[in-house]
């Protein structure tokens, strides 16, 4: 039988090398395979059902934690005690939709899966082992609920920022959302939570603030007045324009008017202090010219991506194509009466381009602009820190569980916007129009406050029209310390609303609420 | 001899080899493995060393260390691997059902059963080495233990104490106690097949004729017959497995395999078209994915558990095995393969071949064909149980719902491992001893 007894032998060891062949199938050549397979759920359990670090803002509010679950297989859920006040920026993290916000941009230093955290857990590897890391924010939660009781229940954004740092203090949208039923455990209520949310006409899920455009209206003249003061030697008190109702440009094209029919013009400061549509088109058609006005909106930032810690920023638009030159320079134009398509000839020192008409509306913010409310704060806080445009973001560091800071988010410079002479001039310019001017609403005792609002008609029958508000404060003798921008977004029905009325109060709020608090 | 065995000291050729002292250096290691693997279970979940450490460790160490005692004390002469490998997989099995209760520290209510279960077994296993001093005592019993097999093979059919418990009609329970009568029933037929075969397996060796295929077609009736009247699959091919094998064994006839072979694809056939759960378990085999929520969900979840693991693992307790279903009991090597990874389930492995290899070892020196049918028949039990359910977690062969041989969480299938165990012991006891004795030329 021995004979037998080998064979049997050589049976076994066969059928459990067969065996070891598919064990390395399953655990080694496939397994990546099967660890990525569609409906394969461990990574999203993974992920979902372990503990997160917190997330919390400037002044130490808690924001986004994580609760354990009981009588579950997922042991965690997220939390967002403040609900709506910063869903648009920590987003939230759901089982069935995936992560949004800082849950997903800082998805691995919340689970403590990076590298660094990773070492520092093995340090002590017979300790309580908690590789989390909390976000902090440069949020405030004091000012975030001043912005979010200030603007109400109107669609629009507030956004407010440290022009030094580009730290984001205040960033809301109204309307918004709870976070806490996508982050449930209840798939079925989760899918259908999200989906209403998605089919809401007002868009609550969408962060206005800084994924969406708007018409920026009068506030675009800060551009135009930076390229004015950079590309054109003009100054805040030279050349001074005539008195005028209305702007015909160059070559042909419809009529610029100014706000309410009224006559205005001066210097470049009388012309930010009222906001006069007819110097701002005549300064960007005849006086900057494309080139010119391209550069310094670019420099401001638009045409670009926002390097923001956020995902999805959307990128603000100032348009690129004026068509050919027509005429060189020259200081006169078609005399009164004179016939015909003869050389059209600027006012100002630019030549006139094809589409020079268009130049002229975009220079007062209309045509195609399109720009972001963090954009429009970023243009203020650009001014408001001499020119110079920081990076902006919302994280300022991340920590581990006991306090060591893992990473510091570095103040970063991203572009120059503009000369800090310019940066000055509009300064004075911008406190001049809070004290004396359109935007006199926003002015606090005991700050020195600079803004420039906008009024953004959409159309007039019936007449509608966004409101806008940008400007800076800071204590007296120091730089500027925030950087404001207010959008109350056209009401449909409603009647025509101003930057300085509805858009200016909410920044202010927002200023007395950084400054107070 | 028999003062011998009584007096527990070992003939002097053998007494060089010191096979006992080699067991305990084996046994210590194999405590050293399992007390770690716990500490490690309980870290990856907890993070921190368990509490009753101190009583496992006391626990684990005095019942292994009573093995060996009784092993030393009833018999000397037994190959030293074998009790070690079977502790090796115990204690793991055990620290992962442990793991599986979902803390460690408190060990689970199951972690706890099965350590008293262990205890039992282990009794079972010094009792089956005391009452059964020489194995050719067995044979005594031959009809005794085939009757027993069958009625112990029928018992759960029986209305009133028999239950149905997930499918399969395999439980019985008579008052408190629920066991699994299957798992005594293998042994039992083993014994049974052993002795008769000594018999029989000369006169079908030398001529063929009708009556003598009723043994074997008795067997594949009773195959048959567990796996469409209790729908236990695995129970039906390990003891169809383990009557082919012992009928070629006596009989020398490589003709047994191929029929026995085509009679098991011809019932198998037959129990597909006409049983709904022989072709749910075959459909699931050949492609789990077109079912994954029902029929194809334990087997893919376990396809990712073990997928999840890889070469080296998640870590003891730092895994996910309990997302699938049944991982104490059938789905334990999938666990095992998620938290140590292939270098866990190879050991797994290695661990069983060198049980078969040594089992395999004492049916090549033992001289009594009884002796040999039966280590060939216990070893034979324990390799294709083994195979069985490792095959069919890793979806090579059709799953069934049999336990993994002293690794799966179960009292009956611990406490009846430990009874085989005891059986190859004494067998291999025997036989060295006996070798011993022949005339040195």
């Amino acid at each position: 039988m021995t004979a037998r007894i080998r064979r049997l032998g050589a049976v076994f060891i066969l059928l459990y090398a067969v065996l070891f062949v598919q064990l390395n199938r399953v655990q080694f050549v496939d397994a990546e395979d099967y660890r990525t397979h569609e409906g394969n759920i461990r990574p999203q359990l993974r992920a979902f059902g372990q503990e997160r670090g917190d997330i919390i803002t400037a002044d130490g509010v808690v924001v986004a934690f994580s609760i354990p679950v009981e009588d579950s297989t997922i042991e965690f859920r997220r939390s967002y005690p403040t609900g709506e006040r910063f869903a648009h920026v920590v987003g939230f993290q759901s089982f069935n939709q995936g992560a949004f916000g800082l849950e997903r941009e800082y998805n691995d230093q919340l689970a403590g899966e990076r590298l660094d955290q990773q070492f520092e857990s093995l340090k002590d590897l017979f300790v309580e082992r908690d590789t989390t890391g909390t976000v902090v924010m440069t949020m405030r939660d004091d000012v975030q609920q001043a912005a979010q009781e200030a603007l109400g229940e109107r669609r629009g954004s507030v956004v407010a920022i440290d022009p030094r740092t580009g730290g984001i203090v205040a960033m809301w949208t109204y309307p918004s959302f709870d976070p806490n039923p996508l982050a449930g455990l209840d798939g079925t209520l989760v899918n259908e939570t999200y989906s209403a949310l998605l089919d809401d006409p007002d868009d609550p899920l969408l962060a206005k603030a800084y994924r969406e455009v708007f018409f920026p209206g009068s506030t675009f003249k800060l551009v135009t007045a930076a390229a004015a003061i950079d590309t054109a030697d003009i100054s805040l008190t030279s050349p001074v324009w005539p008195q005028a109702n209305v702007y015909s440009p160059l070559p042909s094209g419809s009529d610029l008017r100014n706000f309410g029919g009224s006559t205005c013009g001066g210097d470049l400061r009388e012309a930010l202090r009222v906001s006069c549509n007819t110097t701002f088109a005549e300064i960007g058609a005849e006086w900057v010219g494309p080139d010119g006005m391209v550069r310094t909106a670019e420099n401001f930032g638009f045409n670009a991506a926002v390097p923001i810690d956020l995902p999805n920023a959307a990128r603000s638009n100032f348009p690129v194509d004026y068509g050919a030159r027509l005429a060189d320079v020259d200081h006169y134009r078609p005399t009164e009466g004179a016939e015909g398509d003869g050389p059209f000839l600027p006012n100002g020192d630019t030549p006139i381009h094809e589409n020079s008409a268009i130049l002229a509306q975009t220079s007062i913010g209309q045509n195609d602009v399109k720009a972001t409310p963090l954009q429009m704060a970023m243009v203020a806080g650009a001014i408001a820190n001499g020119g110079r445009m920081m990076e902006p973001h919302v994280v300022s560091e991340v920590r581990s569980s006991d306090g060591d800071v893992y990473d510091t988010v570095e103040p970063s410079l991203w572009r120059v916007a503009t000369s800090p002479l310019a940066a000055d001039l509009l300064q004075e310019a911008m406190i001049n129009v809070a004290e004396n001017g359109t935007a006199r609403n926003l002015a606090v005792p005991g700050l020195v406050v600079g803004g420039k609002t906008g009024t953004a008609q959409l159309g007039t029958d019936p007449p509608n029209s966004h409101a806008w508000i940008v400007g800076f404060a800071g204590r007296p003798g120091e730089d500027a310390e925030l950087a404001v921008a207010v959008i109350v977004e056209a009401q449909p029905g409603a009647s025509e609303q101003t930057g300085g009325a509805v858009a200016a109060p909410i920044a202010r709020a927002v200023i007395e609420a950084y400054f107070n608090g | 001899m028999t003062a011998l065995e009584r007096r527990g000291s070992l003939p002097p050729s053998l007494a060089a080899l010191r096979p006992r002292r080699v067991e305990l250096g084996l046994i210590f290691l194999i405590a050293v493995v399992v007390v770690a693997a716990y500490g490690l279970a309980s870290l990856g979940q907890s993070s921190s060393v368990p509490a009753n450490i101190g009583p496992f460790l006391a626990w684990m160490l005095g019942l292994f260390f009573f093995v060996h005692l009784a092993v030393r004390r009833f018999a000397p002469a037994a190959d030293p691997v074998i009790v070690p490998m079977a502790l090796l997989l115990n204690g793991l099995g055990y620290v992962m059902i442990a793991r599986l209760g979902g803390d460690v520290d408190g060990g689970g209510d199951l972690a706890g059963l099965q350590s008293v279960w262990t205890a039992v077994g282990i009794g079972l296993f010094v009792a089956t080495l005391i009452l059964i001093p020489r194995a050719r005592m067995l044979a005594q019993y031959r009809y005794l233990f085939g009757l027993g097999g069958i009625a112990l093979l029928a018992l759960p059919l029986v209305p009133g104490i028999g239950i149905e418990l997930n499918g399969a009609r395999i439980w019985v329970s008579i008052g408190p106690v629920n066991f699994q009568p299957g798992e005594f029933a293998k042994i039992a037929l083993a014994i049974f097949f052993a002795s008769y075969l000594v018999d029989a397996g000369e006169l079908i060796k030398n001529r063929l004729e009708l009556r003598d295929l009723v043994p074997i077609g008795a067997a594949w009736a009773a195959s048959v017959g567990v796996m469409v009247l209790e729908r236990d699959l695995g129970s039906s091919m390990l003891l169809f497995a383990l009557f082919v094998v012992m009928m070629w064994m006596a009989s020398g006839r490589t003709m047994f395999l191929g029929l026995g072979a085509a009679m098991f694809a011809a019932g198998g056939v037959v129990a597909f078209q006409l049983f709904s759960h022989v072709e749910r378990r075959i459909d699931a085999w050949l492609n789990p994915w077109a079912d994954p929520q029902d029929s194809g969900f334990q087997i893919i979840q376990a396809t990712y558990s073990m997928a999840e693991g890889g070469l080296t693992g998640t870590g003891l307790g730092r895994g996910e095995p309990d997302r699938v279903p049944f991982a104490e009991t059938d789905f334990i090597f999938a666990a095992l393969g998620e938290e140590l990874g292939l270098a866990g389930t190879a050991a797994v492995l290695m661990a069983f071949l060198v049980l078969i290899g040594s089992g395999l070892r004492i049916a090549i020196r033992a001289t009594r064909p009884f002796e040999i049918l039966l280590a060939v028949g216990l070893t034979t039990l324990v390799a294709v149980q083994a195979f069985i359910i490792m095959g069919g977690v890793v979806r090579l062969i059709p799953l069934t719902g049999i336990t993994l041989p002293f690794v799966s969480y179960g009292g009956s299938a611990l406490v009846s491992n430990y009874i085989v165990l005891a059986l190859l012991v004494r067998l291999s006891h025997e036989q060295r001893v006996a070798a011993t004795k022949e005339p040195t030329p």
